[in-house]
């Protein structure tokens, strides 16, 4: 099956109500483009996971697309916090499972590895775990080590509908390479039935074979490879492009409120028609092109 | 006495001469990078400093706004996952200090970044744990840095998402846990904790302070002992890292 396709028809194979785990940590390779097309195509009723919630998870969260969001915390570093996932904790309409970063790893590892369960260090003691196990019960238990006898917290797997990475470089098979820190992103598309690669790049399989030790994603678990420069505009990708402080400053306002979240997405998602319309709306090539990162430094 | 330093240069260095060289230490950011640079450029160059995100020993030349800055892994050793650091080598019992800041704590080091207000009332939602819950469960030990303040220094914090001496006494040892919080640096004074309550315990002042400003301005009574010395204040070059190299926009340093 042709995997190379569009945005709108790698969305579109996403039904209302799936789990989707995302690639994005605070303002780095987050999945704008996705979300925002996700808006765009209605879909509802999402559950969603990241270990750090990040920008692309908050678009998604305020535009009204997400029911359940289980992740470690998060913020948009020092532009400011994920206004519209506080909003839901604070006023009760996003259901938030919230752990600790390592948590929501090891529950992805779990899940990449086809293990029933994970053993776990972190949480105990804390008001996170208490949380965790008041609202949802079943996703942590205690267990005993059969072989030392001690008592260890173990994790539910978590296993995703489909996994969304925003990538350097694939082929048309999504084998993908991923330059730079990786966060959860690798154990997050071994734990979901299936992966939607969006690439700054597509190259050729002989390109990948190449340098087949910088795949770090193969392309047997991709369903959907979307060429798609720029995608995690307004956030950076490392030795591609920097994050556009002023779009995330405008962002960070505009999702202060309800109304003026909705006007900004009636200007920046239902306003354009797709990604490269939004892309002339920010500025067009000659503002993107003042982003694009140093070779020494990647940023 | 040379009072021409700021609060701030004052925690930093007092955090970095918290570090030994060769230990291994997982920071958050802010001041904790601060102090963990210095100790790196000073005492301890064989350090390693571990992000979060997958980042070891990065040697920034520009200050970023946070973990998910590329300029905070400039020239960064290794480039990897949060399984590979908070997994392989925080989880794994290699992390000897873990760096943490938060928004309040109480009398046995417990630290919260989630929320403030009544959790099952009115309340804000903050930034939650990230790592900081992770490496406060599994660093050998752990150093708070928060602002003196006794709205922040609480008898009963609203959250706890990071644990420290849970109740005090062995309550931590009880929840499965090993290590805690060994220092808390504020801007007026530096704690310990008891060896057998857990309570925070006055270590030294910071030069400029009484014992009632420092015990005056905290929601609960820390342990004073009979004799508490002044803390040490920063050295010349320790200043001079600081103001010209490290931080020299004062992006961390505020």
């Amino acid at each position: 099956m042709e995997k190379l396709t569009t945005l709108t028809e790698a969305v579109a194979s996403i039904p209302s109500g799936s789990h989707v785990a995302l690639p994005g940590f605070p303002i780095t390779r987050c999945a704008m483009a996705f979300a925002r097309e996700a808006i765009r195509q209605g879909i509802k009723g999402l559950t969603l996971s990241q270990c750090v919630g990040a920008m692309d998870g908050d678009m998604l969260v305020g535009a009204g697309a997400v029911e359940r969001l289980i992740y470690g915390g998060g913020s948009l570093d020092r532009f400011g916090r994920l206004n519209c996932v506080n909003r839901g904790i604070e006023d009760g309409s996003l259901q938030a499972e919230e752990y600790s970063s390592l948590s929501v790893a090891f529950r992805y590892l779990a899940g990449s590895l086809g293990l029933p369960f994970m053993p776990i260090r972190s949480l105990q003691g804390s008001d996170l775990l208490r949380r965790i196990q008041e609202h949802t019960g079943s996703d942590v238990a205690n267990i005993t080590d059969p072989f030392t006898g001690e008592n260890w917290l173990v994790l539910k797997p978590l296993l995703p509908d489909v996994s969304v990475l925003v990538v350097h470089t694939a082929d048309a098979e999504g084998n993908a390479w991923i330059m730079g820190p990786r966060w959860d992103n690798v154990e997050q598309a071994k734990a979901s039935k299936r992966t939607i690669i969006i690439a700054e790049h597509i190259v050729s399989t002989e390109t990948i074979r190449q340098q087949a030790e910088r795949t770090v994603i193969p392309g047997l678990l991709v369903s959907h490879v979307v060429e798609l420069p720029f995608a995690a505009h307004p956030t950076s990708v490392y030795r591609e492009y920097d994050y556009d402080a002023k779009e995330i400053e405008k962002y960070v306002k505009a999702t202060s409120t309800p109304e003026s979240f909705k006007a900004y997405l009636d200007e920046y998602v239902y306003g354009v028609k797709d990604h490269w319309e939004y892309l002339e709306k920010v500025g067009g090539m000659k503002h993107l092109n003042t982003l694009k990162a140093d070779p020494i430094l990647g940023y | 006495m040379d009072f021409n330093y700021t609060p701030s240069e004052l925690m930093a260095a007092a955090g970095a001469r918290e570090i030994k060289d060769r230990e291994v230490v997982a920071v958050g950011l802010g001041l904790p990078v601060v102090a963990s640079f210095l100790a790196k450029q000073t005492h301890a160059p064989h350090m390693t400093m571990l992000f979060e995100l997958g980042v070891i020993d990065s040697e920034p030349v520009h200050a970023g706004v946070g973990l998910a800055d590329p300029r905070v892994w400039y020239r960064a050793k290794v480039l990897s996952s949060f399984v590979d650091i908070l997994g392989s080598i925080l989880h794994k019992g290699r992390v000897d200090v873990g760096f943490l800041g938060g928004l309040e704590t109480d009398q046995y080091g417990n630290l919260n970044t989630t929320l403030v207000g009544d959790p099952r009332g009115e309340f804000r939602h903050m930034v939650g744990s990230g790592g900081a819950n992770d490496i406060a469960s599994s660093a050998k030990r752990n150093i708070l840095i928060m602002r003196h303040d006794a709205r922040k220094l609480k008898k009963t914090i609203s959250f706890v998402t990071s644990p420290g001496y849970v109740t005090g006494g062995d309550s931590r040892t009880k929840a499965g846990l090993s290590g805690g919080p060994s220092r808390v640096i504020t801007d007026k004074a530096i704690f310990g904790f008891h060896p057998e309550t857990k309570q925070m315990m006055v270590i030294s002042i910071h030069p400029g302070n009484t014992i009632e400003d420092v015990v005056g301005t905290m929601g609960f009574a820390p342990v004073v002992p009979q004799q508490v010395p002044y803390t040490e204040p920063p050295e010349k070059e320790q200043l001079r890292l600081i103001r010209e190299v490290i931080d020299p926009r004062k992006m961390y340093m505020g």
